[in-house]
């Protein structure tokens, strides 16, 4: 291991952003804040992707991490311990410096804050918090701040953390607690849930005090809220009553010093300590086992306890990790199944109430040839699939057993996850467009949130007709096999039948709408059928 | 027999254009028959026989009786359709903005939905380009530090569309306490913003546009630190460049630090 300790600030963020290049969560939005008179930085609820590096991921922060040392010996990652790569850290003020030069000049929407393991977990935490703090109360920086917990660091300095960014992640890496263990012995399933089960209760008393300013919900939460279902981070999933009269908290006169601090330390220690059950083996009953472990024992947490040690916190006035949590797993460096990986998730956004769950594809920067699954190539369509599903739970209000199955735990190569369903499922098409409630609407293959939306808008005006469906930004390519308008389909020939309608989307030239003719076919052309030489 | 087409010729500028509406819209000539067409000194127009060609006088009053006519029996979104549609080059902007108008008061509120209409379709379409041209400056542009002390900020950018007021708008806020300069080089324009609080736009003159364009001729260590950190953060296995075209389109890295040569 070569150690830079006094290495020049260029070598320093071209070694440490090289390094945080894999933790590929992205967004920079979630949390819509005004500046404050005299001081720098606001945030956009919407996010601002301020640059496309040359693999096309949106460049919107400045990705780094405080420091590559580390102490674990993950096998998949390129700062192992075990790995000959120069060393370096970052100052706080280097830190604070370059997210405020960069800021100004309009390269970035914030500071994204993540670290090797540096002698240990709360070593490195109390690190990262001391930068946060002086990037917040010194510089006086506004932007956007997101900040990676490490596992196992322990409860007061993540809460720290979580009062200065806002938002805040634990990467799963991977999607079992088997693969886990395989492939990064130091982290354990309880290290990583434990932060992320904190974080979660802190967010939800953070909204009791302070309304939407105390942190938004997810787009997971509002979806299942508009389908009529149960709420994720609701009463049922924390265990503990946010918002009653009995733990609110008011901000100026957080209780006395005692009770709020015992808070921490007795709730969560509590918990940690009953928790014998959080490290089981789960292969497959994912759902079953991990997350709802962690959730039995959140009986520790009596309905009267904060979570939330306010007395150390002048300002709370930005909320406690106000843009949500996400995190992030691996995908293909052990070989668990596609209905696996979105079970994970699922259960992620019921009950940890996460915001995003990334995925990265696996990138084998090590060669290490105890690794389960050893391609060469990261698995790209693959993580486009999962992409593709995720965005079917959180927006189109599907669940993950719809998508895929025990039966059927892979992804198609050729359909995406949508167009599958749909051919699965021919029986609730063809969809009448004037009348069709919105959640059917947002199952039609071409039909989006934002094209739904415009169409139950525009209804209200007149009828619609193909001309202005297609108008309004809707595929007509794919939808036309499943609308009709006024109770007729675009042309009469579709055959609302699951092999005509298959072949016409996997091939890529086929676009009716274009007028490509009504008789598609791939089959041989043999003289004496097709042509029908043989009847003269 | 058919009417003549009216066409009502108006100065290139959103009170033009306006007062060139009000004008139409008290002759009552019938909104089939009328098109509306703000004329550029530089450009050269076909004329078409068989119309009457009137010419609009400039009036900020008749504008304001515009929108305030649209404000209250439309409704502010509406307001805002058009306000934005007035910042775009299209050539056809004034038409557009007639037809909606005169649906509008029409229909009433619901016009701003009703998308299955040709002319709000095309309206929305303007005001979307508009929008998405303010939203991609905002993230892609670049500003430099081209004096110390005090410490001012400048940027330049070139777009299609007058978006320089709502790029302004958003740095005003985020760099409350920043003097910078905002220089658009297609329209001839500049914002001025001081750290205290006050914002001036004024179009400028070419010894002014000279002037800044020097200006900007600086070496900058962050710019440069900026370009290190650009670079180290694609993971090569997932080298795209035509999905990073897709996403960051050429001509908006004209102005972009990370993608000049020198600098």
């Amino acid at each position: 291991m070569v150690f830079e300790l006094n290495a020049a600030l260029s070598d320093k963020l071209h070694i440490l952003s090289a390094a945080a290049k894999y933790d590929v969560a992205c967004t920079s939005s979630g949390v819509s804040r005004k500046s404050k008179k005299g001081e720098l930085g606001a945030a956009e609820a919407a996010g601002i992707c301020h640059s496309f590096a040359a693999d096309g991921r949106c460049v919107s922060l400045l990705k780094i991490l405080f420091t590559n040392e580390c102490i674990f010996n993950c096998k998949y990652c390129i700062n192992r311990c075990s790995n000959d790569v120069p060393r370096t850290s970052f100052t706080p003020d280097e830190i604070c410096q370059l997210t405020m030069e960069f800021y100004r000049r309009n390269y970035i929407e914030g500071l994204f804050l993540s670290s090797g393991v540096m002698q240990s977990p709360d070593y490195t935490m109390e690190l990262i918090c001391d930068s946060l703090r002086k990037l917040r109360l010194e510089y006086k920086f506004n932007g956007y701040v997101h900040c990676k917990a490490i596992p196992g660091a322990s409860p007061e300095l993540v809460e720290m953390a979580g009062w200065y960014a806002d938002r805040m992640s634990v990467n799963l890496e991977l999607p079992t607690e088997a693969g886990l263990k395989e492939l990064a012995p130091n982290k354990t399933r309880k290290n990583i849930l434990t932060p992320m089960r904190q974080i979660q209760a802190g967010m939800a008393e953070s909204r009791a005090i302070l309304g939407m300013k105390g942190g938004n919900q997810s787009s997971y939460w509002y979806t299942q809220k508009r389908m009529g279902r149960s709420l994720p981070g609701s009463q049922e999933n924390l265990g503990f009553v946010a918002g009653t009269a009995n733990n609110r908290i008011p901000a100026e006169n957080a209780g006395s010093k005692q009770n709020t601090h015992k808070g921490i330390n007795n709730n969560i220690k509590n918990k940690i300590n009953a928790d014998n059950n959080l490290n089981a083996d789960d292969s497959l009953n994912i759902n079953n086992n991990i997350i709802n472990n962690t959730h039995n024992t959140e009986t520790a947490l009596s309905s009267r306890d904060s979570v939330l040690a306010q007395w150390n916190r002048s300002d709370t006035s930005r909320g406690f990790v106000p843009a949500g949590q996400s995190t992030q797993m691996i995908i293909g460096a052990t070989g668990e199944s596609d209905y696996q990986i979105l079970s994970v998730t699922e259960a992620l956004y019921q009950k940890f109430d996460l915001k995003r769950v990334f995925y990265s594809a696996f990138v084998n920067v090590n060669n290490d040839s105890s690794l389960i699954v050893n391609d060469g190539q990261p698995p790209l369509h693959r993580e486009h699939r999962l992409y593709q599903a995720d965005w079917l739970l959180r927006y189109y209000g599907f669940a993950a057993g719809e998508i895929l199955s025990e039966s059927r735990p892979f992804f198609n190569t050729y359909l995406d996850p949508k167009c599958d369903w749909a051919l699965g499922h021919m029986e609730y098409f063809p969809v009448e467009i004037n009348t069709a409630s919105y959640n059917t609407l947002l199952r039609v293959p071409g039909i989006g949130v934002k094209s739904a939306g415009r169409i139950v808008n525009a209804r209200k005006t007149g009828r619609l007709d193909f001309n202005a469906l297609k108008k309004m930004g809707v595929v007509l390519k794919r939808a036309i096999y499943f609308i009709t308008c006024n109770g007729r389909m675009m042309y009469d020939f579709l055959k609302v039948e699951e092999d005509y309608i298959t072949r016409n989307l996997v091939s890529g030239e086929t676009d009716v709408v274009k007028g490509f003719g009504d008789s598609i076919t791939y089959k041989q052309l043999t003289l004496f059928d097709d042509f029908q030489l043989g009847k003269l | 027999m058919d009417k003549p087409v009216r066409i009502y010729q108006c100065e290139n500028s959103p009170d033009g254009i306006l007062s060139a509406v009000f004008e139409a819209g008290i002759s009552g000539y019938g909104h089939n028959y009328i098109k509306i067409q703000p004329l550029d000194q530089d450009s050269i127009y076909n004329i078409e026989l068989f119309s009457e060609y009137i010419k609009v006088e400039t009036s900020a009053k008749k504008a304001g009786n515009v929108l305030e006519t649209i404000e209250s029996r439309i409704s502010h979104e509406a307001v805002f359709f058009v306000m934005s549609a007035l910042l775009s080059e299209d050539g056809d902007r004034g038409n557009v903005i007639y037809q909606f108008v005169t649906y509008g008061f029409t229909i009433g509120q619901g016009i701003t939905k009703a998308l299955q209409l040709e002319c709000v379709a095309r309206i929305f379409e303007i005001k979307r380009k508009v929008h998405n041209e303010a939203h991609f400056y905002k993230e892609f542009i670049r500003f430099q530090e081209v004096k110390k002390v005090p410490s001012v900020l400048m940027a330049k950018i070139e777009p299609k569309n007058r978006v320089l007021t709502l790029v302004t708008a958003h740095f005003e806020d985020r760099f409350n306490a920043e003097y910078f300069i905002i220089y658009d080089k297609s329209h001839k324009e500049a914002s001025f913003h001081s750290a205290d609080g006050g914002c001036i736009i004024r179009i400028l003159t070419e010894d002014e546009e000279k002037k800044l364009d020097s200006l900007l001729d600086v070496n900058e260590k962050y710019a440069d630190l900026w370009k290190i950190f650009f670079n180290s953060i694609a993971v090569e296995e997932r080298k795209n460049y035509k999905l990073q075209r897709g996403n960051l389109a050429l001509h908006y890295r004209k102005y972009m630090t990370e993608f000049m040569e020198n600098n």
